[in-house]
C-alpha cells in the first residue's frame, strides 16, 4: 500500500467558498432557537462558542441544509443549501450524534461515502481520507467495536473523503482523549491553512482557543460577538483590561501609572504588578513611554484577562 | 503572589437522616408510574395519541351498544363477548404500552440506576407486568362499566333487574382480568427483549396475529381431540376457552350453544393459562437477571 | 447494486432482528404441509391459512418491519446523515430503498404463498398469490417507507393501519375496503386464478388503480418529505 501524506489531502481546494447567514432565524413554537444571525464564514478556522443551548447545533444544522430557517436565508457561493443537495459536493457535516453504521467497518464506510460522491477513484479516496484520520490500523474493524474517539474521527474521514471546500463539525472534540484532541487539532488547523472553510462548534473554551483564532459566539441563540477574540476584548471598552507587568522597579513604576488617564488601577504584589487599564491602545502607548521616563526596563506586559474564557464570560455576563 | 486559597463554602446542604421507605414503597412507585405511563399520564402529548385512541374507541362502542341496548332491548354483545370482540385493539394496546414500559428502560441503559436502589431485582419486571395488567384491565372493565350503567339506568325491572345485570358484569369483569393477566405477561416479556421500541411493538403484534390463524386452522382438522385443543395455540382462544370453562353459563348466552367447541378440555386449557403465565414471568425473571449481569 | 441498496441491505441483514422475520413465513408453510398431509378439505383450511395467516398477517407484519426498517431505523439512530450530506438527488435514496423493501418483503412472503397455495389447489393459484402479494408488498413498503418520513413513530401508525383499518373496520364497514392494501391483493389474487378460496372484496379495476395509486403516491410523498428532512433535536 503507498502511504499518502496527510498533506496530499489537505492541499489547496480548487476554489474558496464562502457560507453566507442573512438575518436567520429559527424558532420552534414558541421557543426561538436562533434570532436573527447574520455572518459571513471564509476560508479558515472559525469556532462557534456558545453554552449549552445557545443554539450552535441549530445553527449548525440549518448551515447544512438539515433545517430550514424560520426567516432569513443561508447559502453557500450564493446557492441556498435547504432542499438543495448539490451543496453537499462543496460541504461535509460532521454532526453532533455518534450515529455511525456500526455493521460496517470505517473502510466500507469511507468507502460507501466516496461511491455517494460519485468520486472519480472512490478507492483512493477513501485510503486518503482514512491515512487523514489516522485510522489504517482499524480500518478493516467493524465501527461498532470503535471507542468513541475513533467513531468521530470515522465520521469525520467520511465526511472528508470528496475533499469539501466547507467542513462543519458539531463538538468534534466530545469523547476523544487528549492526544485525539490535539490529532484533530492539528488536522483542522491543516485544513484552514490550505483555505478550506472549517467551522467546528464548542462549548469548551479552552478547545476553540487552541484551534481558531476567530470566533463567533452565540449566547442565547443570538450572535453576541464575531472576528478575532482579542480584538473583540480590545471593542469591549467599558471593561478594564488587566495587565500583568514586571519591571526592574515595580514600585516607582506603579507610582508613576497611577498618574496616567488610561490606568485604573495598580496592584503590587510579589510577582510583579497588576494594572488596569481602562483603554487599550492609550495605556499599551503609554507605558514605553514612562518606562523610559523614568529608567525602568519593563522586563514583561502580558494582558491577563486575554483567555478566551474571559472573552466569553464578559460576553455572556453582558 | 498570595497564597493560593479555597474554601467550601456551606450552602446549606444536607444530608438525608430521615426514615427511610422501604421495598414496598419502591415496588409502589414503580407500579403507579407504570401504571400512569401506560396511559402517558405525566407525559408529553403525543405520548397519548395511541393509548388513547384505543380508550377512545372501546368506550365508544360500549356506549353504542349501551345505547342500542336501551332503545332497541336488544343485546348485542354480552360483557364477555365484548372482551372477545375487543382483542385486536387489545393487542395493539400491548404493542403500544408494553415497549413504553420495558423497551425505553433497556434503551437508554437507566437499569443500573434502578437496580442500584434497594430494589429487589424480581421487583421490577413483577411491578412493571402488574401495571400493564392493571392498564389493561381498567381498559376492558371500564367499558363494561360504561354497559352496566347504561343497562341499569333504563332496566325495566327496577332494583332487581339492576342487580341481575350486576351479575352479569362481575363474571364479565373477571373474564377482562383473565385477559389482561395473560395478554400482559406475553406481550411484556416480547418487549423486554429488545430496546427499539418500533421492533417490540412488531414484535408483540406478530407473536399476537400469527397464532390466531394457527387456531383456525387446527380447529378444521380431522380430529375431533385436535379441534378441541385447537384453542391453545393462541393466547386469546386460550383466554375464551379459560373462560367458558370457569364462567360457563354466565359467560356463554344460552342460544349460542357455546362451551361445546373446548369440549372437556377445560382444566387443560385453565392449566395451560396458568403454565403461559408462570412460564413468561419466569423468562421474564430469567431476563432481567441477564440484563443487570452485563 | 447501488450503494444505497448494499448499506441499506447490509443494515438489514446485518442485524440480529431480522430473524424476527423468520417464523412467520414457516408457520404459514408449515400449517399448509400440516393440513394438506392430513387430508383436510383446501375449501376448508385454504382461506383461514392463505387469507387469515399469509395475507391479512404475514403480508402486512413483514412488509412493516422491513419497510420501516429501511429507512425510519436509519432515521431513528441518525445514520440517515451521512446518507443524506451526499449530492445526491433524493428519489435516488427512496427509490432503491423502497426497491430493497419490497424485494425482500416480496420474496419473504411470496415463497410460504406459492407454496400454500399450490398445496391448496394448483401452481396457477400459487403464482397468482406470489404475484399479487409482490404488488401488495410494493404498496405496503411505499406506505411504511413514506410513514417513517411522515412521522417519529411509523411502527405504531403502521399497526393502526394494519390492525385497526384493515382488521377491524375492514371486518365491518364495507365502505373501508376500498383503502385496503389485503383487499387489492385478494382481488387480484382471485381474479389472475378463479378458485372460490378467495373472496374479493373490491372490483378487480379498483384493486388494481387503487394498488398503483398507493404505490406511486406514497413514493412521490417520501421523496418529497426527505428533499425537506428536517434533524431534529433529541426528542422523547
Amino acid at each position: 500500500m503507498t502511504t499518502i501524506s496527510a498533506d496530499q489531502v489537505a492541499g489547496t481546494p480548487t476554489a474558496a467558498s464562502t457560507l453566507d447567514l442573512a438575518g436567520v432565524s429559527r424558532w420552534y413554537g414558541n421557543v426561538v432557537a436562533v434570532n436573527d444571525v447574520s455572518m459571513s464564514l471564509g476560508p479558515g478556522v472559525t469556532g462557534l462558542l456558545g453554552p449549552n443551548g445557545a443554539g450552535k447545533t441549530t445553527l449548525l444544522h440549518m448551515m447544512a441544509g438539515f433545517l430550514a430557517p424560520s426567516r432569513g436565508a443561508v447559502s453557500l457561493d450564493g446557492r441556498p443549501t435547504w432542499r438543495n443537495p448539490e451543496v453537499y459536493r462543496r460541504l461535509g457535516l460532521v454532526s453532533e450524534r455518534e450515529a455511525v453504521h456500526t455493521f460496517l467497518t470505517a473502510y466500507e464506510f469511507v468507502l460507501a461515502s466516496a461511491k455517494l460522491h460519485r468520486l472519480p477513484d472512490p478507492t483512493e479516496a477513501a485510503h486518503r481520507a482514512i491515512a487523514l484520520v489516522e485510522l489504517e490500523g482499524a480500518q478493516d474493524r467493524r465501527i461498532g467495536t470503535y471507542s468513541k474517539g475513533m467513531r468521530q474521527r470515522a465520521r469525520v474521514a467520511a465526511a472528508l473523503v470528496h475533499e469539501p471546500q466547507v467542513l462543519l463539525l458539531d463538538e468534534p472534540f466530545n469523547g476523544m482523549d487528549p492526544r485525539q484532541r490535539l490529532h484533530m487539532m492539528e488536522l483542522l488547523h491543516r485544513l484552514g491553512d490550505a483555505g478550506r472553510t472549517i467551522l467546528f462548534s464548542s462549548h469548551i473554551l479552552e478547545e476553540v482557543e487552541q484551534v481558531s483564532g476567530t470566533v463567533q459566539v452565540m449566547v442565547a441563540g443570538r450572535l453576541a460577538a464575531s472576528g478575532d477574540f482579542r480584538t473583540i476584548r480590545r471593542l469591549m471598552t467599558n471593561r478594564p483590561h488587566v495587565f500583568a507587568v514586571h519591571s526592574t522597579d515595580d514600585r516607582a513604576l506603579a507610582v508613576a501609572l497611577m498618574a496616567e488617564a488610561s490606568v485604573t488601577g495598580v496592584e503590587l504584589g510579589r510577582a510583579g504588578l497588576t494594572v488596569r487599564a481602562g483603554d487599550y491602545g492609550a495605556f499599551t502607548r503609554v507605558l514605553p513611554k514612562i518606562a523610559l521616563a523614568e529608567g525602568i526596563r519593563v522586563r514583561q506586559l502580558v494582558p491577563e484577562d486575554e483567555s478566551l474564557e474571559s472573552v466569553f464570560s464578559y460576553l455572556v455576563e453582558a | 503572589m498570595p497564597e493560593p486559597t479555597g474554601v467550601i463554602h456551606d450552602i446549606g446542604y444536607q444530608r438525608y437522616t430521615g426514615p427511610r421507605l422501604g421495598r414496598r414503597a419502591v415496588f409502589g412507585a414503580l407500579y403507579l408510574h407504570g401504571l400512569r405511563t401506560a396511559f402517558g399520564l405525566g407525559r408529553s402529548a403525543k405520548a397519548k395519541i395511541f393509548p388513547w385512541l384505543v380508550v377512545a374507541i372501546v368506550t365508544v362502542v360500549a356506549a353504542g351498544l349501551a345505547a342500542v341496548r336501551s332503545q332497541v332491548g336488544e343485546t348485542v354483545m354480552t360483557y364477555a363477548q365484548f372482551a372477545d370482540n375487543m382483542s385486536w385493539l387489545v393487542i395493539f394496546f400491548v404493542a403500544v404500552v408494553a415497549p413504553e414500559l420495558v423497551s425505553r428502560d433497556l434503551r437508554s441503559g437507566v437499569l443500573p440506576l434502578y437496580f442500584s436502589r434497594p430494589l429487589p431485582r424480581s421487583d421490577y419486571p413483577l411491578a412493571k407486568l402488574l401495571a400493564l395488567a392493571t392498564a389493561l384491565w381498567l381498559l376492558l372493565g371500564a367499558p363494561q362499566l360504561v354497559m352496566f350503567l347504561g343497562a341499569a339506568f333504563t332496566t325495566g325491572d327496577g332494583m332487581g333487574g339492576v342487580w341481575n345485570e350486576l351479575l352479569d358484569l362481575l363474571p364479565g369483569l373477571l373474564y377482562a382480568g383473565l385477559w389482561a393477566v395473560i395478554f400482559a405477561s406475553v406481550g411484556l416479556l416480547v418487549a423486554s427483549l429488545t430496546g427499539k421500541r418500533a421492533f417490540a411493538a412488531g414484535g408483540i403484534v406478530a407473536v399476537f396475529l400469527m397464532t390466531t390463524p394457527i387456531v383456525g386452522t387446527l380447529s378444521i382438522m380431522p380430529s375431533r381431540t385436535v379441534n378441541e385443543l385447537a384453542g391453545l395455540a393462541s393466547p386469546s382462544t386460550l383466554v375464551q376457552g379459560v373462560g367458558v370453562w370457569s364462567l360457563g353459563e354466565l359467560l356463554v348466552s344460552e342460544d349460542r350453544g357455546g362451551g361445546d367447541h373446548i369440549g372437556d378440555f377445560g382444566p387443560v386449557y385453565a392449566l395451560a393459562a396458568v403454565l403461559l403465565v408462570a412460564g413468561c414471568v419466569a423468562l421474564l425473571l430469567l431476563r432481567y437477571r441477564k440484563v443487570a449481569a452485563r | 447494486m447501488s450503494t444505497i441498496s448494499w448499506i441499506t441491505v447490509r443494515g438489514l441483514f446485518g442485524r440480529r432482528r431480522f430473524l424476527l422475520l423468520l417464523p412467520l413465513p414457516v408457520v404459514l408453510v408449515l400449517l399448509a404441509v400440516l393440513s394438506r398431509a392430513l387430508g383436510v378439505d383446501p375449501g376448508e383450511w385454504g382461506p383461514p391459512v392463505l387469507v387469515g395467516l399469509g395475507l391479512a398477517v404475514v403480508l402486512p407484519v413483514v412488509a412493516l418491519i422491513v419497510g420501516t426498517g429501511v429507512l425510519g431505523a436509519e432515521i431513528d439512530d441518525g445514520t440517515v446523515v451521512h446518507i443524506l450530506t451526499k449530492p445526491l438527488p433524493r428519489w435516488q435514496i427512496v427509490l432503491p430503498k423502497l426497491a430493497v423493501a419490497t424485494g425482500v418483503t416480496a420474496v419473504t412472503v411470496a415463497v410460504p404463498l406459492y407454496v400454500a397455495g399450490v398445496l391448496a389447489d394448483s401452481v396457477r393459484l400459487g403464482l397468482s398469490l406470489a404475484a399479487a402479494s409482490a404488488v401488495g408488498a410494493l404498496a405496503y413498503s411505499a406506505l411504511f417507507v413514506a410513514l417513517s418520513l411522515l412521522t417519529r413513530r411509523p411502527v405504531l401508525l403502521g399497526l393502526v393501519y394494519v390492525l385497526i383499518w384493515e382488521g377491524l373496520l375492514g371486518n365491518v364497514v364495507s365502505g373501508t375496503k376500498v383503502l385496503s392494501i389485503q383487499q387489492y391483493v385478494i382481488s387480484l389474487a382471485d381474479r389472475m386464478s378463479p378458485t372460490g378460496l378467495l373472496e374479493a372484496g373490491v372490483s378487480v379495476p379498483v384493486a388494481a388503480v387503487m394498488a398503483a395509486l398507493i404505490s406511486v403516491g406514497f413514493t412521490v410523498l417520501a421523496i418529497d418529505r426527505l428533499r425537506s428532512f428536517s434533524a431534529a433535536g433529541e426528542t422523547s
